[in-house]
């Protein structure tokens, strides 16, 4: 009892003391673990183990852990005591009851013959309807269901039912090596895959104590920034498409695709999949980046222009999908999202990798459409600016970073970077080589809970607008 | 250029992919592929469609919703299996809730196209040889 309340304690004084939560989630040796984020970059754990398989939530006095809470249920049976929601979450009733998939060594299941729809949150009520959309889309997009309650053309509450993609990332990775494990850490998601990529190579070194020489370093830098303005291109040219603004959308695109295939020409791949163990940039690579780099700040200073000056488009940004601060200090928001509040916090700040340099963190607020759009303009041009400062540090043509960790590499560690969709964690537990749990917190799976938040009370018509503000992958939450 | 070419029309359904493959075919939709000038268009309903794309392993959570979905195209019809996820030969293959690509979980696919994900030229070339 009394480690129970010190369980909730310590994490709400961590929270308190404007730390930030990397990560909660179990393993089998029925441990449940967090991980935080101190101020100064430093990373500590907290540990309790689930006794008779049942541990007190922390779900009410930390709502941003709801999801991860569910998630362990899910995953292991062991039982949040107190949690406020526990449907399942990633788990559906074609589930046989005893399957649990993180918790012991198993096979596929033998799948029941039934729907996979969890039951729903819905308001009821005179005048009220529920609107169900989804799995499967009009569009070209990622599966994901959701359940609208509207009264008249207004979204009163949104109840998100993701997971539609879940493959079983995480069991996947166990028992794997190092090296075995990287294409398939790349392909979490192809929206932040280097960003995935890195924080596994991060959590590896730790465990080793390696020096990262310093043009691994930029070329990581390069990597990481390459793929923030890739992701943030897509996300800018979609928003415009949420109002009808079609040029601007195209000729984001277009920008968009003119960056990938400069990337493929570059770094081998046009979503810079499995680049970060490629080696480093060749002399010839760093001139053709840096004609490619100079002509997109060309043509982004056109569709700056653009953009910029179309009042209507802006008007119609704005006080839509809100995002209110406290509440994204209270769900634990990230990236984008939240910076958007006022909120100005991007780990880049704590991460050494960007030691060197200084990371401007945009001065918007507003919590809305129009903020986001903002917020990612100006990081587009700091990456810009990133970019050229990391090439001009890369002078050398270099060895290729062949570097291996040794075969009997054991422990914990947790990597984590900001991506394009914010901070993102990777807990990494390994044993003489081979991964006996590994563990992913996306960005977008924090944020979808947020996102869920600031569509209520808006018009049903706006939530494509909204959803595509945030542009949250499907695949990095569902794993 | 033969100015009188068949329409074909396509529905798309995401059964599990890493959103790279959805992200290439939207790439198909730009000023510089644009693959409507060829006939070929993504529709909104699968009763429009004369052909299903299908991305990503086939998750369970996704089979019925796919099935569903395949039922509702008229026939005749193409099953396309994008990428190699959909193919059957992608790195989440053996994962615990993927059913191993299009071919395993619902039908042999007409189409295969490969790659992970697969280069937008390249899927414009199998979508219009
Ligand atoms: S084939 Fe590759 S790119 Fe396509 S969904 Fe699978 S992992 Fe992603």
């Amino acid at each position: 009892m009394v480690e129970n309340e010190r369980w909730i304690r310590v994490h709400v004084e961590r929270k308190r003391a404007g730390e930030q939560l990397l990560s909660l989630t179990g393993d089998r040796e029925r441990r449940i673990r967090s991980h935080w984020l101190l101020p100064d970059g430093r990373i500590e754990a907290e540990s309790l183990i689930c006794e008779e398989g049942r541990f007190p939530s922390l779900s009410v006095s930390l709502p941003e852990v709801a999801w991860d809470e569910r998630e362990i249920h899910d995953m292991f049976g062991y039982v949040p005591e107190g949690h406020p929601d526990l449907r399942p979450l990633v788990r559906t009733p074609r589930w046989p009851d005893s399957f649990y998939p993180l918790k012991e060594r198993v096979a596929a299941p033998q799948w029941l013959d039934v729907e996979p729809d969890n039951p729903a949150k819905v308001v009821e009520g005179e005048g009220m309807t529920v609107m169900k959309v989804g799995p499967t889309h009009a569009g070209i997009i990622e599966s994901g269901h959701f359940v609208f309650s509207i009264m008249g053309e207004n979204i009163l509450h949104l109840d998100a039912h993701l997971f539609q993609n879940h493959r079983g990332v995480e069991k996947t990775l166990e028992g794997l090596t190092v090296t075995d494990a990287r294409p398939f850490v790349s392909r979490i998601c192809g929206a932040d895959t280097v960003s995935h990529q890195y924080n596994f190579v991060s959590a590896v070194e730790q465990l080793t104590g390696r020096e990262v020489p310093e043009a691994v370093a930029w070329q990581r830098v390069l990597l990481l920034e390459s793929e923030r303005i890739l992701s943030h291109l897509n996300d800018l040219a979609q928003i415009p498409a949420g109002v009808g603004f079609t040029v601007a959308h195209q000729r984001g695109l277009a920008m968009k695709e003119v960056w990938q295939q400069e990337l493929a020409a570059v770094f081998g791949h046009r979503f810079l999949f499995d680049a970060m163990n490629q080696g480093q940039i060749t002399m010839s690579g760093k001139e053709r980046f840096l004609t490619a780099l100079s002509s997109l700040e060309r043509e982004w200073g056109k569709w700056r222009k653009l953009v910029d000056r179309q009042r209507g488009f802006h008007d119609r940004m704005r006080g839509v999908g809100v995002v209110r601060r406290e509440d994204a200090d209270q769900l634990g928001a990230v990236g984008v999202a939240l910076r958007a509040t006022g909120i100005r916090l991007d780990v880049r700040a704590q991460m050494p990798l960007y030691r060197h340099v200084q990371i401007a963190i945009p001065h918007v607020s507003g919590g809305d459409v129009e903020a986001r759009f903002q917020v990612r303009l100006q990081e587009v041009e700091n990456s810009f600016r990133l970019l050229r400062t990391a090439l001009e540090q890369l002078r050398k043509d270099a060895t290729r970073d062949d570097w291996q960790p040794p075969v009997d590499v054991t422990g914990e560690a947790v990597g984590y970077s900001e991506s394009p969709h914010g901070l993102n964690a990777h807990v990494l537990q390994i044993k003489n080589g081979r991964i006996e749990r590994y563990h992913v917190r996306s960005g977008a799976y924090r944020n979808w809970p947020v996102l869920a938040l600031a569509v209520a009370g808006n018009a049903v018509a706006d939530f494509p607008l909204i959803n595509k503000s945030f542009e949250l992958c499907y695949s990095c939450a569902d794993r | 250029m033969d100015l009188q070419r068949k329409s074909f029309q396509l529905r798309h359904v995401d059964a599990g992919s890493c959103n790279a493959c959805e992200q290439e075919l939207t790439a198909l939709l730009s000023k510089e592929l644009d693959m409507q000038r060829y006939g070929i268009d993504m529709v909104a309903s699968p009763r429009h469609a004369d052909g299903l794309v299908v991305t990503g392993p086939v998750t369970d959570t996704m089979k019925t919703a796919l099935e569903k979905v395949w039922e509702s195209v008229p026939r005749p019809r193409k099953l396309i299996a994008l990428g190699d996820c959909a193919v059957g030969c992608g790195v989440f293959q053996a994962a615990y809730a993927s059913h191993g690509g299009v071919g395993a979980a619902l039908e042999t696919p007409d189409l295969e196209i490969r790659g992970c994900p697969p280069d937008p030229k390249k899927i414009l070339k199998k979508l219009n040889p």
